[in-house]
C-alpha cells in the first residue's frame, strides 16, 4: 500500500497503463540553408498551434472553458514573439538546426520560470517544456502520446502528466489516475476532479513498482494506492466502490430539494467559506447561502493592510455570486496566534484569551475596523450581506461595533453611496460569557451563530490543538450541550435567527439534537451539505424531542455519545 | 514617444491569464509598446507574454508603458485602461 495526496475522490479499480513521454533524441547539427530551416521551424509551430487550438476547443466543449484555459495559455506561449524570434535568430546567426535551437531557447525560458519564487509562475516551467516537446515532435515526425483510445478500465500511471496528455483523457475508459509528482492544485488534479475520475498524486516511488497490465486499486479520497492487491483487498475495494457510487448518486438526488423535516420544519442549509472562489463549490452542492465567510484570508500572507477597495471587491463578489441568498460575513478574527507583521500584534501569552477579534478591532478602529465595516456596508448594496461580530463576551462590545456601523452609515448617506439600510448585525456566540447572557444579547442583536469549535474550547477549558487532552474536546459533553440548548432557546424566545457554523452543524450525532433544540440554520463545509440535507429531511422534529430529552438526561459524554450513536444507527 | 504609469491591482499579480489579455491587446497596435517596472529596474516588450511573465509583476507594483509609433496615443490609453480594469479579472 502506498500513500499519496488525495486529488479527486472516488474508488478506482483497473489495469495499469503506464504513460511515458519518449525520451527525444535531439539532433544538433549545422544547417547550410538557414532560411529553409527557419521555414521548417515556422511550419512546425503553425502545425502545433493548430493541434493545440483543436485540443482547446474540444476541451472547452467536453469539460469546460476553465479547464481549457491552460491550453489557451500554451497557444499564447507558442506564438510569443520573443520565443519565435529567439529561435529564428539562433538558426540564422549560428546555423543551428531547428530542434537544437528550440531546445536551447525554450529551456532557457523554462529555467527562468522554474527559478521564480511564485508557485503559479513555477507551473509555467512545465508548460514551456510541454510545448517544447510538442514542437520538437512535429519536427521529428513523432506522434504525440494519445490517451483517448485506451482500453476500458485503464488506470493511468505516470511520473507526471502534461496538460497536452491530460487533455485527451476520456472518462469512459479511464477509471483512475496515479502520478508520482504533482499536487492538489496541479493541472492533473483539477482535470481529474472536473471529469470525476478518482486520482492520487505525489505517490513517491510508485513508478518503480508498477508495470503495464498490473492490477491496481486506489482510493482518491484517502490518497491510497495498492498495486496487485490481494483477493481480499480487491473485494474490499469493489465493495467500497459500489458504496461510494451508491451514496454519491443518492446524495445527488438532494440537489435542488428544500431542506425540510418530515413534519414540515424548514431550516437553512448554508456553507462556510474562506475566500471568494469557494463560492463555486457551494453552488455546486446547492448551498442555500453562506453562513460564515471568514475574512482573515484578505489579511494573511501579505506585507500591507488590504485597502477598503480591495475588501469591498471581495465581499461584493460573494454577494453577487450568491444572488440574493444570505451571506454572513464575519469581521476580522485574528490575534497573537497569527503572524501578520504589518499589524504590529505582539505574541500573546494566551492568544485565545488575549488581544484578538473584536477586542483588537475596537482598539484599532481607524486603520483596521472602519475600513472593513465600510467595505461591508458598501458591498451590502449588491446582495444579502449580514455582518457577524466574533468573540463577543459582553453587550458593550456589540454596542460599540453597532455605533461604529451607524456612524459609517451616516458618512455613506452624506456621500450619497448606496448600501443596505436594514443590514442585519449579529454575533458569533462562542464564549461561555455570551452563552450565559444569551437572553440579554437576544433582545438587541439581529441573529446568533453558534461557533461550536470555540464554544467547546472555552466551555471545557481545553486547547483543541493539544493531543494529550483532546478527549475533552467534544460537543457532546453535557456542559456544551446545555450551553447550546440554552443559546437556541434564548434566540427563539426573542424570535431572532439562530444558526451554527462550527463542525458540529454537520455532525450526524449532533443534527438530531440541534433540530430538537430548534436551530434555524446549519452552516458547514460545502462538501458536507448534501449529506446533512439528507439527514435533516429524514427526521421528524417532534419525534426528536424525546431523543433530545433522553440525551440531555445523561451525566457523561460517553453515555450521550453511545446513546446518539445507537439512535442514528437505528434510523438507517 | 509617450509614457504613463499605473499600478497593478490583480491580487496574484500578472500571471498567465491577465498577462495574456495584456499582450493580446498590445498586439492590436502598430506602435511599439514597452513596459518598465520598479522605476526602470526591469523592462520588456508588452506584446510578448514571456516578457511580461518574466518581469514577475506583483500586486501593488508600479507599471509604466512607453509607446512609440503611429497609434501611440490610442495604444497608451488602452493599455492603462486595461490594467486599471483588472485585465479580465475582478480586482
Amino acid at each position: 500500500m502506498k500513500k499519496g495526496t488525495s486529488a479527486s475522490a472516488g474508488i478506482g479499480i483497473g489495469k495499469v497503463v503506464i504513460i511515458e513521454e519518449v525520451e527525444l533524441v535531439i539532433p544538433n547539427h549545422a544547417v547550410s540553408d538557414t532560411a529553409a530551416e527557419v521555414e521548417r521551424f515556422r511550419d512546425a509551430v503553425e502545425k502545433s498551434v493548430k493541434d493545440v487550438s483543436e485540443l482547446a476547443a474540444d476541451m472547452a466543449e467536453r469539460i469546460g472553458e476553465k479547464e481549457a484555459e491552460i491550453l489557451n495559455g500554451h497557444l499564447m506561449l507558442l506564438q510569443d514573439p520573443m520565443l519565435t524570434t529567439g529561435v529564428e535568430e539562433m538558426i540564422q546567426t549560428s546555423s543551428t538546426c531547428a530542434e537544437a535551437a528550440i531546445e536551447s531557447v525554450f529551456t532557457m525560458y523554462a529555467d527562468m520560470f522554474a527559478s521564480m519564487d511564485d508557485e503559479l509562475m513555477q507551473q509555467r516551467a512545465t508548460d514551456m517544456r510541454d510545448i517544447k516537446t510538442r514542437v520538437q515532435k512535429k519536427l521529428l515526425g513523432i506522434d504525440s502520446v494519445n490517451v483517448s483510445a485506451l482500453p476500458a478500465g485503464s488506470v493511468i500511471l505516470a511520473k507526471d502528466l502534461t496538460p497536452s496528455i491530460t487533455a485527451g483523457i476520456n472518462p469512459a475508459n479511464v477509471t483512475g489516475i496515479v502520478t508520482e509528482l504533482g499536487g492538489k492544485t496541479s493541472h492533473t488534479a483539477i482535470l481529474a476532479r472536473a471529469l470525476e475520475i478518482p486520482a492520487v498524486v505525489a505517490v513517491s516511488g510508485i513508478m518503480d513498482e508498477v508495470k503495464n497490465g498490473d492490477s491496481i486499486v486506489l482510493d482518491g479520497g484517502a490518497g491510497i494506492v495498492i498495486v496487485n492487491p490481494s483477493e481480499k483487498e480487491a473485494a474490499e475495494y469493489q465493495t467500497k466502490r459500489e458504496v461510494y457510487l451508491k451514496e454519491k448518486k443518492e446524495l445527488e438526488k438532494f440537489i435542488g430539494m428544500p431542506t425540510v423535516t418530515k413534519d414540515g420544519v424548514r431550516v437553512e442549509l448554508v456553507a462556510n467559506i474562506g475566500k471568494p472562489e469557494d463560492v463555486d463549490k457551494v453552488l455546486q452542492y446547492d448551498g442555500e447561502g453562506i453562513g460564515l465567510f471568514r475574512t482573515e484570508f484578505l489579511f494573511m500572507d501579505r506585507t500591507a493592510m488590504p485597502t477598503e477597495e480591495e475588501q469591498f471587491e471581495a465581499y461584493r463578489k460573494v454577494a453577487v455570486a450568491m444572488n440574493g441568498k444570505p451571506v454572513i460575513i464575519r469581521t476580522l478574527d485574528i490575534g497573537g496566534d497569527k503572524e501578520i507583521p504589518y499589524m504590529g500584534l505582539q505574541k500573546d501569552e494566551n492568544p485565545f484569551l488575549g488581544y484578538r477579534a473584536i477586542r483588537f478591532c475596537l482598539d484599532r478602529k481607524e486603520d483596521v475596523y472602519k475600513p472593513q465595516l465600510r467595505a461591508l456596508l458598501r458591498a451590502s448594496a449588491y446582495g444579502n450581506i449580514k455582518i457577524m461580530i466574533p468573540l463577543v463576551t459582553c453587550i458593550d462590545e456589540y454596542r460599540a461595533a453597532k455605533a461604529l456601523i451607524e456612524e459609517l452609515k451616516a458618512e455613506l448617506d452624506a456621500a450619497g453611496i448606496a448600501y443596505n439600510k436594514d443590514i442585519q448585525v449579529g454575533i458569533m456566540v462562542e464564549t461561555a460569557a455570551a452563552s450565559l447572557i444569551a437572553d440579554i444579547f437576544a433582545k438587541e442583536v439581529d441573529f446568533f451563530s453558534i461557533g461550536t469549535n470555540d464554544l467547546t474550547q472555552y466551555t471545557m477549558s481545553v486547547d483543541r490543538g493539544n493531543d494529550k487532552i483532546s478527549y475533552l474536546y467534544s460537543t457532546l459533553n453535557p456542559a456544551v450541550l446545555r450551553s447550546i440548548q440554552r443559546i437556541i432557546t434564548c434566540a427563539r424566545n426573542e424570535n431572532i435567527m439562530v444558526g451554527m457554523c462550527g463542525e458540529a452543524a454537520s455532525d450526524p450525532l449532533m443534527i438530531p439534537l440541534l433540530l430538537a433544540f430548534g436551530l434555524n440554520e446549519f452552516s458547514m463545509s460545502a462538501s458536507a451539505l448534501l449529506n446533512a440535507r439528507k439527514l435533516i429531511c429524514g427526521y421528524d422534529s417532534k419525534e426528536l424531542q424525546a431523543v433530545a430529552e433522553k440525551a440531555m438526561s445523561f451525566a457523561t459524554e460517553a453515555e450521550v455519545r453511545a446513546y446518539m450513536t445507537e439512535f442514528v444507527e437505528s434510523q438507517k | 514617444m509617450i509614457r504613463q504609469k499605473t499600478v497593478v491591482k490583480n491580487s496574484t499579480g500578472l500571471h498567465l491569464r491577465p498577462a495574456g489579455v495584456l499582450c493580446n491587446l498590445a498586439g492590436q497596435y502598430k506602435s511599439s509598446i514597452r513596459f518598465q517596472t520598479g522605476g526602470g529596474a526591469s523592462s520588456g516588450n508588452a506584446k510578448s507574454v514571456l516578457s511580461v511573465l518574466g518581469a514577475c509583476i506583483g500586486c501593488g507594483e508600479e507599471l509604466e508603458f512607453i509607446c512609440e509609433g503611429p497609434d501611440e496615443a490610442e495604444a497608451l490609453q488602452a493599455m492603462i485602461a486595461a490594467v486599471e480594469s483588472g485585465l479580465g479579472e475582478s480586482i
